[in-house]
């Protein structure tokens, strides 16, 4: 790659590290539901987490 | 360069007439027709040797031809096939003798579509060392020894102001500083040194207005200057600079994102009795009190530090926006083992939350353990605007791609290159020639 290239290739890249950062981006997957009722404040139990029911065994010595 | 009227003499083994274009510089020439080569320094034509060949060699740029090189124009008067052999294998390539009234002789010669144009040096190189191998320095530059060898002319065509005879040989030395060449020529206790530098065939073919295409360039020549020659050592610099705004980005977002905990708070969780502990104590799912998320739309960090002695936790989560409803769910595992052999895992884990909203938030934490574990004491803290490293981490990685790739590209090219010379690296099995 010469260096015009190069130039352009890093700044592209340091522009979008900077973006990323500042918009906070992350690797993380996180699920996203927009709509959600209030009740749920009252009553917790009544909201399903998508990661929920996990309970089993998993690892260990 | 004007028109100048060429000299005309007869050949005396064909009668054909046979123009002399270098005046008083020519020692010999050859005939076209017959290809006899003729004494042309003296007023009586001598025959000095005639055609024993088979077959006719057509130079690729005709006698006569006229073309500019470095703002001077040069007539092609004479051309010559040199050939080495070293045992059953053997390789040839071609010289065009070039004239200027004002500049003299000049060579160009052509090896598998490379072109070298070449001047005749009356100063005498220096010998030196260049890196272990014998080198001479001549010009500034040091040229280091590329290979040696004993060649033989084959074909003679037009010209010449020495008395050209096919069959003569010559032992001649190559030292390479891309894209110059020095060669020596010793024959007869006498040598000549000349430099010579690499041109491409399309700056031939535009020269001398050959029509058509150059043919391709064949392989990696000696002197072949490396299309990465320039850019390895630019790139690095341009790669520094580049890691020196990198650095400047990451000092900068130190200070952009401090990293402010907007919420933190210690519970229990129990799959049954209510431990003997003055915690919040939980047996299902709950939800936090409010919090404030402050200013720009940024990240989210949640890190979990709990107690746990070979068990395991989960904790699924939920960031709601408490005005709007939106909900960022995620779920993360906490587990720690140890015995005499060592540890396993670790009390804490955390999240970084992408992209969330300022606002009103609260977290609904629902955590769980296998059936019949004892309670599990947590930590949970939030925090607002979280550097994250780990993109400085891939911006650095992604930026040395470019430079690697030019130096290592520029390496390939160079022991192709030296694959060629008598001083080829032993693993490379020597050279072909």
């Amino acid at each position: 790659m010469n260096t015009p290239l190069f130039v352009i290739y890093g700044v592209l890249l340091l522009g979008l590290t900077g973006t990323a950062e500042y918009q906070g981006w992350s690797w993380t997957r996180v699920n996203q539901q927009r709509v959600l009722p209030k009740s749920i404040r009252d009553n917790p139990g009544a909201y399903r987490s998508s990661y929920g029911g996990y309970s089993r065994y998993i690892g260990g010595k | 360069m004007p028109a100048v009227q060429a000299k005309s003499i007869s050949c005396p083994n064909c009668g054909g007439p046979v123009q002399l274009r270098g005046f008083a510089h020519t020692l010999s020439v050859v005939c076209p027709q017959c290809l006899t080569v003729l004494d042309a320094s003296t007023p009586e034509v001598q025959i000095l040797q005639t055609f024993q060949g088979k077959t006719r060699t057509q130079p690729t740029i005709p006698l006569g031809s006229r073309g500019k090189i470095s703002n001077t124009q040069y007539e092609v008067i004479g051309f010559q096939t040199r050939q080495v052999s070293t045992g059953e294998d053997s390789y040839s390539w071609d010289e065009y003798l070039l004239f200027n009234p004002f500049q003299g002789f000049r060579y160009l010669t052509e090896y598998n579509g490379h072109w070298n144009f070449v001047h005749l040096e009356s100063a005498l190189p220096e010998p030196a060392n260049a890196r272990g191998r014998p080198a001479f320095r001549y010009g500034g530059q040091t040229y280091a020894a590329f290979d040696s060898m004993t060649a033989s002319t084959v074909y003679v065509l037009g010209e010449f102001p020495w008395r050209v005879q096919t069959g003569d040989s010559v032992a001649c030395q190559d030292f390479v500083a891309p894209p110059w060449m020095l060669s020596s020529e010793s024959t007869g206790g006498e040598i000549t040194w000349s430099r010579a530098e690499y041109m491409t065939g399309s700056q031939i073919w535009q020269a001398f207005k050959l029509p058509g295409s150059p043919p391709p360039a064949y392989g990696i020549f000696a002197n072949q200057p490396s299309p990465f020659g320039g850019d390895v050592g630019s790139s690095w610099r341009t790669w520094l600079w580049l890691n020196v705004v990198l650095a400047a980005l990451v000092f900068a977002f130190m200070f952009l994102s401090p990293g402010r905990v907007a919420f933190s708070d210690r519970y229990v969780y129990s799959e049954g009795a209510k431990p003997d502990v003055a915690l919040a104590n939980t047996t299902g799912p709950f939800v936090t009190p409010t919090f404030q998320l402050d200013g720009r739309t940024s990240n989210v960090e949640l890190s979990i530090h709990t107690d746990l002695e070979n068990n395991w936790a989960y904790f699924s989560f939920a960031l709601i926006n408490d005005q709007t409803g939106q909900t960022f769910d995620f779920a993360r595992e906490v587990s720690y083992y140890h015995d005499s052999d060592g540890s396993e895992g670790s009390r804490d884990n955390r999240v970084i939350v992408p992209s969330v909203p300022s606002g009103q938030y609260y977290l609904r934490v629902e955590p769980e353990m296998a059936r019949g574990s004892p309670f599990v004491a947590y930590d949970l803290k939030l925090q607002r605007n979280v550097p994250n490293y780990g993109f400085f981490g891939v911006a650095a990685l992604l930026l040395l791609i470019p430079p690697l790739l030019t130096t290592i590209r520029k390496g390939s090219f160079e022991a192709a290159r030296w694959r060629e010379s008598d001083y080829a690296p032993r693993s490379s099995g020597g050279g072909d020639d």
